[in-house]
């Protein structure tokens, strides 16, 4: 065997980076069936059978599917560390990720996969109130078994369009009255009044759906105490002010590494830390999946994720470097 | 729950995990007292060779169990000879008739999964469905395994931190390590999950060290592609891989070490190597060992110094981009422990705890 050795012991300084990547992995569809209209879940394996990596109810993967990244809640059973499953719904308006994935996964291909992350967990209190509309039932339903096990009381409240767009009903069917199914078309809208009219301290709440139900949650949860509402958005929330300020520069610490950054404008605090040698990890660049959470220890953050409540905002201790900016000249970081 | 060990709030080690408490052959007819994960343990096999954990304590008056007899699958207390099932159901008290009612010893949930007894301290009701990180080098064919145990007076993250970190090598570990260590980059390609986080990387090849040239018997005047690949399993696991493309095969030796918190200051540190070379060869064998253990006891007066000097948490001022993967791992561990205590409220980050 002949191989060549460097001949410098220095390593050039571009390769002194840290590279942080999530894990990312080819598996294989083992089963692929029609949930309801227009929702196909996938059950996804190694190929060679090894385990996969632990999650928890909440976490969700990236399915990468060549030019584009998709995010999708894991839907099986968490302590399953052989096989996972997602459930897709067709979004014919969407930027065509479902479609691709109702019409050419089939079983037996191999996906790329990222993953999994979690940014909605479930955290241990005796009771929770459940709240899904439409595909939002996939991280809710890992949680609801969760919850079950650990002898919590719960309740679920899952709308929907109509009850054959509904997904998994078969599979909440032995929870009996705990859970409340909502078709739209023959009930209306959820009763979030209801549901949520009463605040319940000794309760926390957990809902995932469609942007409207997650506002309307928001709203009715305003009178609960702080931090009762646990919420996952899959899209970026809408911005309501035409990103006001990043016309401004401003200095950005690292309080670590002992670097200061000057961010232009235009510029994202992810990209000039990143030009400076301070790599951050990061996924989406969206703001929407959190991967680049970063402690703020000096300075008001203008945070424009959709990921942090109002009170975590409020409380000035992450952001989301990839899209959020700064409120103040000089933001000092725990970098 | 209540720690006997651990006075509150000093704990940084998940309950809702799988941790090895013993290796399977440690586990038999006999009672064996195990202190670790806070608690004082019983571990002891059934007749039909169920590994069963107790609590080591009579809740009648807190003799410990292990100073008892077995009576068939009956642990029988030294003290006054109340007798418990091995679910820890109070079945005889010998001086009244009645068993009292609750006198129960708290039983573990446990999965004998050979080399390693695994064991649940936290709710058992979450315990239901999981399995604890498979290891196929230690189930399957084609590999030779030899391992040990010793306990380390250091947290268990210091141990995750000096186990995900390579830069330390050059100056702990000088004589075992081959060029590369000094030569190339520290591992800069870092895979994180939900769960777990990795190193990996490639040397550009350099020729063997001493022990790798006896081990593998390859050529000590070549040079050889190596790889590594360091993970952080879960608070009670890190996997090594160490690769060696050879000629004709590539040499794997896989070093699993299982961290159990004894408390917060001390871990037991339960360890095996797999090699899919030289199987048979037990001058290798003693070579590998002497390599393992000598690694291991060459970085414990440092790690010792350094409990010595923070007490026990992380309490660091400085860290290196070669730290990225091991401060990965504390954030792990930090949102395993803020969802426990159920007082993460703002989603997944506890309170701080600096």
């Amino acid at each position: 065997m002949s191989s060549t050795s460097p001949s410098s012991g220095e390593a050039p300084s571009a390769a002194m980076l840290t590279v942080f990547s999530e894990r990312r992995s080819d598996l294989l569809i083992t089963a692929r069936e029609m949930r309801a209209e227009g929702v196909v879940s996938l059950t996804l394996a190694d190929p060679a059978g090894a385990q996969l990596p632990g999650w928890t109810p909440g976490a969700h993967i990236d399915l990468l599917l060549e030019d584009t990244v998709r995010q999708y809640s894991l839907c099986g059973t968490p302590g399953d560390q052989h096989s996972w499953r997602i459930a897709v719904l067709l979004d014919p308006g969407g930027r065509g990720g479902s479609r691709r994935v109702h019409e050419t996964l089939r079983v037996g291909d191999q996906v790329a996969v990222r993953g999994p992350r979690n940014h909605f967990p479930l955290h241990s209190v005796p009771r929770y109130i459940f709240i899904a509309g439409g595909i939002g039932i996939t991280p809710i339903l890992p949680m609801v078994a969760a919850a079950t096990e650990a002898g919590a009381d719960w309740q679920l409240y899952y709308g929907g369009r109509s009850q054959a767009s509904m997904a998994f009903l078969d599979e909440l069917a032995p929870y009996g009255e705990r859970v409340t199914v909502w078709p739209q078309d023959t009930r209306g809208l959820l009763p979030l009044d209801l549901v949520l009219g009463t605040p319940a301290p000794d309760a926390l709440v957990y809902c995932c759906g469609p942007e409207p139900l997650l506002a309307a949650a928001e709203q009715r949860c305003a009178a609960w105490p702080a931090g009762s509402l646990h919420l996952e958005r899959f899209t970026a929330r809408p911005q309501p002010e035409p990103a006001a300020g990043g016309g401004e520069s401003f200095e950005v610490v690292c309080q670590r590494s002992g670097l200061t950054v000057t961010v232009p404008p235009g510029q994202s605090i992810l990209e000039a830390l990143d030009e400076n040698g301070v790599s951050v990890l990061s996924s989406c660049q969206e703001g929407v999946c959190g991967t680049c959470e970063t402690r703020v220890l000096e300075g008001v953050p203008d945070h424009r994720d959709s990921l942090l409540s109002e009170e975590e905002r409020e409380a000035n201790e992450y952001m989301m470097v990839c899209v959020s900016r700064s409120k103040s000249e000089r933001l000092v970081l725990d970098l | 729950m209540t720690d006997t060990a651990d006075p509150a709030g000093s704990r940084n080690y998940p309950l809702n995990c799988w941790y090895v408490i013993a290796a399977s052959d440690e586990v038999g007819r006999s009672l064996l007292a195990r202190h670790a994960l806070g608690q004082h343990l019983l571990l002891f096999r059934t007749a039909d060779g169920q590994a069963v954990v107790l609590d080591d304590r009579c809740p009648h008056r807190a003799a410990p169990l292990s100073m008892g007899t077995l009576d068939g699958d009956r642990v029988v207390c030294a003290y006054h000879g109340f007798s418990y099932a091995p679910d820890g159901q109070c079945v005889g008290v010998p001086s009244q008739r009645n068993v009292p009612y609750g006198a129960q010893v708290r039983s573990y949930p446990v999965l004998d999964r050979p080399p390693f007894v695994w064991v649940w301290p936290g709710n058992p009701a979450r315990s239901r469905g999981t399995e604890p990180p498979d290891l196929p080098p230690l189930r399957e064919p084609g590999w030779a395994v030899l391992g040990g145990s010793l306990e380390m007076a250091v947290n268990y993250l210091l141990l995750h931190d000096n186990a995900l970190d390579r830069t330390h090598f050059p100056y702990v570990h000088p004589h075992r390590i081959h060029r590369g260590y000094v030569q190339d980059p520290p591992p800069l390609q870092i895979e994180v999950t939900e769960t777990t986080v990795s190193y990996r990387r490639t040397f550009t090849p350099a020729p063997l060290t001493g022990w790798q040239h006896e081990a593998t018997g390859l050529d000590a005047d070549r040079e050889y592609t190596q790889r590594e690949t360091g993970t952080f399993v879960s608070p009670a696991l890190h996997v090594d891989e160490m690769d060696i493309i050879g000629p004709d095969q590539v040499y794997r030796g896989v070093f699993i070490r299982a961290y159990t918190p004894v408390d917060a200051a001390r871990t037991l540190i339960i360890w095996r190597a797999a090699r899919n070379y030289a199987r048979d060869d037990q001058s290798v064998a003693g070579r590998l060992r002497e390599v393992y253990e000598g690694t291991m006891t060459e970085d414990q007066p440092l790690l010792e110094a350094i409990q010595a000097t923070t007490g026990g948490a992380p309490d660091y001022r400085v860290s290196a981009a070669a730290d990225a993967a091991a401060i990965r791992a504390y954030q792990i561990v930090e949102a395993m422990l803020a969802e426990e205590g159920g007082r993460a409220f703002n989603r997944w980050h506890g309170p701080r705890r600096d």
